[in-house]
């Protein structure tokens, strides 16, 4: 199988990005590097474990074309926004939930998560979100998930201070620009499925989104409820996974460069604000 | 004191102590649906005409005085639906006048003082009390007490969230209201009156789910405040932590048509849900579920009957002495872990605002 773009990932970006079998859903699009193939691959796929950062510059000066981190963990990209800017590398981040089709889509004219929430916040009495993962999880690392899920729906945070992190997961709390409270849980469980869960209340109704792990396209569900009843938003078969793939695609044959790096400043900044407290 | 059973083929008879609107759009429309074991025959208000009109609903005699309902010798048993202030000394005026058992709306006291002296009257007089924590009647929940086995040993994490719309949308659903207090309109810039919103809050709503949190923490003694949010207009977000558990309080009380009340108790391989029907409509049961390592899920329910119904069941029968009385020791815990958690609760909301005003340099 050959694609348009050949695809190199390190046996670790495989397993994080589950790699494999997203590209078998693009076959047309991305391919594997073929053995003894000269110069660096179209793609690199980097882990995003504590040094991802270093790794993909190091892709973006070898000279590769779109750079894909598998599930980043927060760290200073700056220096990489930089560098692939003048490089013209397109970077993206395949985060677990945040990627999800149904949070941002990729068309304005067609609504997703965002919309939703920003729409309501303005008149928001409470925001109430819960992730669940397997026990064992790195709080910590899953609190950078739960948060760049939110963030990618939300808009600014303000306030946020964690409140307990332990074994069983963490609670934080913090307000909207509204001033209302809003709280992020996490939960250690295997009993359910992992997955991150946001509610937002506002004076007549509000918005519940569930957001399923990448590992299958089980879709996310977005429902926004109010005076008219409640509306379920379609639903998206593709899971995170496919979705950072597909925005890789469209940069790269437009060449453009996707703002993935500056979204996630914000989540850098925030989380290195609640590491100090 | 009279304790004779009454007679099988005759209804036991039901006096009613505030005839407000849980009175009339919750107890009554549950006895409605009792009718071949219970009779209401008494209604007491302090307002006379709202007397006369609730108790002419049901065929029943009205009075405006506490003494003349218990010394009305057709009430068996005595429903305690007045202000939280009057609870406990109607209580054991109640127990005290013989009747057969005693409902009081939740909570039961509004102190441990108050608490000590019902037990303590409870037990000398061998009255049956019932507390109004109708979710500890629903069939949804005793379904899950029946088949969650060990669970309860291995929670690590408790939620309870609570979304509801005005209380008027659902009375109005199950009956027609008179004289329905007036909403006032709250300055949430007084510091008092987020205390008090959230202490009303913690003991007029939260109330109903925390015996069954309480169910699950064993440690329910040692509890710390994490954070006391208020929500607006009413509601709030409060976290808590024992030394083994996790607790997690969440209530709104918006314009929403949709209510969802749900109870979460969640281990390392197992949880348990529990989704319960709103208050004042007959809506039947909540279902509970119970999932464990991913994908494996087991429901109970929904039943005919709500937790309302249920409690009034449990009346008939430990009147007529069919069944056990309840543990005091467990209504007064119950209690002291409700006040444990509205006197932290409110604590740490003062405590967060006078840091808030200091921070932005102004009487917030």
């Amino acid at each position: 199988m050959s694609g348009h773009y050949t695809v190199l990932a390190t046996p670790a970006a495989q397993a994080a990005g589950a790699v494999a079998q997203t590209l078998a859903s693009l076959p047309a699009t991305f391919g594997p590097t073929a053995e003894g193939q000269p110069g660096p691959p179209d793609v690199l796929v980097v882990a995003g474990g504590p040094g991802w950062t270093a790794e993909a510059l190091s892709a973006v000066a070898a000279g590769v074309r779109g750079v894909l981190v598998a599930n980043p963990v927060p760290e200073d990209a700056t220096e990489l926004a930089g560098a692939a800017d003048a490089a013209g590398t397109a970077v993206v981040l395949d985060l677990r939930w945040a990627s999800n089709p149904a949070l941002v889509g990729e068309s304005t004219d067609v609504a997703d998560a965002r919309d939703a929430v920003r729409s309501a916040v303005g008149t928001a009495s409470l925001l109430d979100s819960v992730a669940t993962a397997a026990p064992a999880t790195d709080p910590q690392r899953l609190l950078g998930e739960h948060l760049a899920a939110l963030l990618a729906v939300t808009g600014p945070l303000d306030g946020v201070v964690v409140l307990r992190s332990d074994a069983t997961g963490y609670t934080v709390g913090g307000r909207l620009a509204n001033g209302a409270p809003f709280t992020a849980q996490g939960v250690l469980t295997a009993a359910r499925p992992a997955g991150v869960d946001i509610r937002l209340y506002t004076a007549d109704g509000g918005v519940a989104v569930q957001v399923p792990d990448p590992d299958a396209a089980r879709p996310a569900e977005v429902r926004i409820t109010g005076a008219h009843g409640e509306l379920l938003l379609p639903t998206l078969y593709e899971s995170a996974h496919r979705f950072a793939w597909r925005r890789l695609k469209d940069h790269l044959g437009a060449s453009t460069q996707p703002d993935d790096l500056a979204g996630f400043a914000r989540l850098t900044d925030l989380y290195a604000t609640l590491a100090a407290t | 004191m009279s304790h004779h059973a009454a007679p099988a083929d005759r209804p036991l008879g039901v006096g009613i102590l505030g005839a407000g609107p849980v009175t009339q759009a919750i107890h009554l429309p549950a006895l409605a649906r009792l009718q071949d074991i219970l009779e209401v025959r008494h209604i007491m208000d302090v307002d006379p005409a709202v007397a006369s009109s609730v108790a002419a609903r049901v065929g029943a005699r009205s009075s405006t005085s506490m003494d003349a309902l218990l010394g009305d010798q057709d009430v068996d048993i005595v429903a305690i639906c007045s202000p939280h202030q009057f609870h406990a000394d109607q209580v054991i005026a109640a127990c005290r006048a013989g009747k057969k058992a005693v409902l009081c709306e939740k909570p039961f006291a509004m102190n441990g003082e108050e608490a000590a002296r019902i037990s303590a009257v409870s037990t000398e007089t061998g009255v049956p009390i019932v507390v109004g924590a109708m979710h500890t009647f629903d069939p949804g929940w005793l379904a899950a007490e029946r088949n969650w086995g060990d669970l309860p040993e291995y929670v690590h994490t408790i939620r309870s969230s609570i979304v509801l719309p005005p209380n008027a949308r659902f009375e109005d659903f199950a009956t027609e209201i008179v004289t329905r207090p007036a909403a006032g309109r709250p300055d949430y810039s007084d510091v008092e009156v987020i205390k008090s919103a959230l202490r009303g809050g913690i003991m007029g709503l939260a109330i109903h789910d925390l015996p069954l949190v309480r169910r699950f923490t064993p440690d329910f003694q040692q509890i710390e405040v994490l954070q006391a949010r208020h929500v607006r207009p009413f509601g709030y977000a409060v976290s808590l932590r024992t030394p083994t558990r996790v607790i997690e309080l969440r209530a709104v009380m918006n314009g929403t048509w949709k209510p969802e009340w749900t109870f979460e108790a969640i281990a390392d391989d197992s949880a348990l849900r529990i989704d319960f029907t709103p208050s004042y409509v007959q809506a039947g049961s909540a279902v509970a579920t119970f999932f464990r390592h991913g994908s494996e899920t087991s429901t109970f329910g929904p039943y005919g009957h709500n937790g309302y119904e249920g409690e009034w069941r449990e009346l008939a029968e430990l009147a007529r002495g069919t069944r056990p009385a309840p543990s005091a020791q467990s209504l007064i815990d119950d209690l002291t872990f409700a006040l444990a958690i509205a006197d932290a609760t409110v604590a740490s909301a003062a405590a967060g605002h006078a840091s808030a005003a200091e921070k932005a340099g102004v009487s917030a």
